[in-house]
């Protein structure tokens, strides 16, 4: 078969990556994700166009895949490039896509936030009061909708801080939320942080049935 | 292995260690004490700042945010939620909760890593 040439150059180029699949070249082809491909690629010459679909996964140009092939053999192998990205290949000969490489950042060598992007607690704060207000405004507290109200309440704020909080600042959201009784309750809270960068705001909001407190601390991440 | 952790020290937040020590300082400022509303400013502020020096002592590199709600028990219910924006892989947080009698005591720690 006209085929038989083509498995071993690729066979052998498997065979560098992967664990244990250079000695199965001749199997290479009718392995079962290749036909499903062809299929795809609807072309008489089989196992070419199976190469050929194969390969092409790796993103690379068809047509260059398919000249690439064409070449002899022992000629460069440009289109090796793009397949030697992903080093390992199953035997089954599609790629085994390496787990995505971390993005290493470079040093931005800044420990203070930049001139005007600090954490604004007036702003926040004002946010936060027009947020509770507007969410709670008449609600009536009840046992069953009080978890779900406190944590639907803490994912806005948070939203709502987010949008004017300048970047590169972790957010902390803390709500309570608490029926009105005749009982008095304090919240306090304490932080060890850098007192330059960071900081916090809070808001409360109450009516006859109910009473909230929310709190956003911002912390400078660099 | 090191050469896969995106930071120079790879830190997760161990909250069983925070719980056992916030546990530790409620226990020692509130033991046995009823509600008393002239004492509580007194109480979170000693919960709060115990807790933190306590968590210092660790010897981490995070930046610690420690809250303490205390309530009168009257039968009212009482919610609390938290919403945070970080990187979930050094950052955490724990909670402890604790009553007795006359009252309820909540406290919240949360830990944001720095990158020295």
């Amino acid at each position: 078969m006209g085929a038989r040439p083509l498995p071993s150059p690729t066979g052998r180029r498997w065979g560098n990556g992967s664990t244990g699949g250079g000695s199965q070249p001749p199997d290479a082809p009718p392995r079962p994700p290749a036909p499903a491909k062809s299929t795809e690629e609807a072309k008489p010459p089989l196992l070419p166009s199976r190469r050929s679909s194969i390969l092409s996964t790796l993103t690379a140009p068809f047509a260059s895949r398919r000249s690439s092939l064409c070449a002899a053999p022992g000629g460069k192998r440009p289109a090796a490039g793009p397949w030697m990205l992903h080093s390992r290949v199953s035997f089954s000969g599609l790629p085994l896509f390496q787990p995505i490489q971390e993005i290493r950042y470079e040093n931005t060598y800044k420990v203070q936030p930049d001139e005007g992007c600090k954490f604004n607690a007036c702003r926040v704060q004002r946010v936060l009061e027009s947020a509770l207000a507007g969410s709670l405004g008449n609600t009536a507290y009840s046992a069953q909708s009080g978890a779900q109200l406190a944590h639907g309440l803490a994912d806005l704020l948070r939203s709502r801080a987010k949008e004017v909080v300048p970047p590169r600042y972790k957010l902390v959201c803390h709500v309570l939320l608490g029926q009105q009784g005749q009982q008095s309750l304090l919240v306090a809270s304490r932080a060890l942080w850098d007192p330059q960068s960071d900081s916090f705001a809070s808001a409360t909001f109450f009516n006859t049935s109910l009473f909230a407190v929310a709190t956003v601390h911002g912390l400078y991440f660099e | 292995m090191e050469e896969f952790q995106p930071h120079s020290d790879e830190m997760i937040f161990n909250a069983d260690e925070a719980h056992n020590i916030v546990k530790e300082c409620i226990e020692d400022v509130l033991g046995k004490a009823d509600y008393n509303h002239n004492k509580v400013n007194q109480w979170t502020a000693a919960i709060v700042e115990q807790s933190l020096t306590h968590l210092v002592k660790l010897g981490k590199t995070y930046k610690y945010i420690v809250t303490c709600a205390v309530m009168q028990r009257s039968g009212a219910g009482l919610h609390t939620a938290s919403s945070c924006f970080w990187d979930t892989t050094t950052d955490g947080t724990c909670t402890v909760r604790w009553e007795n009698r006359t009252m309820n005591c909540i406290v919240n720690v949360f830990a944001v890593a720095i990158i020295l």
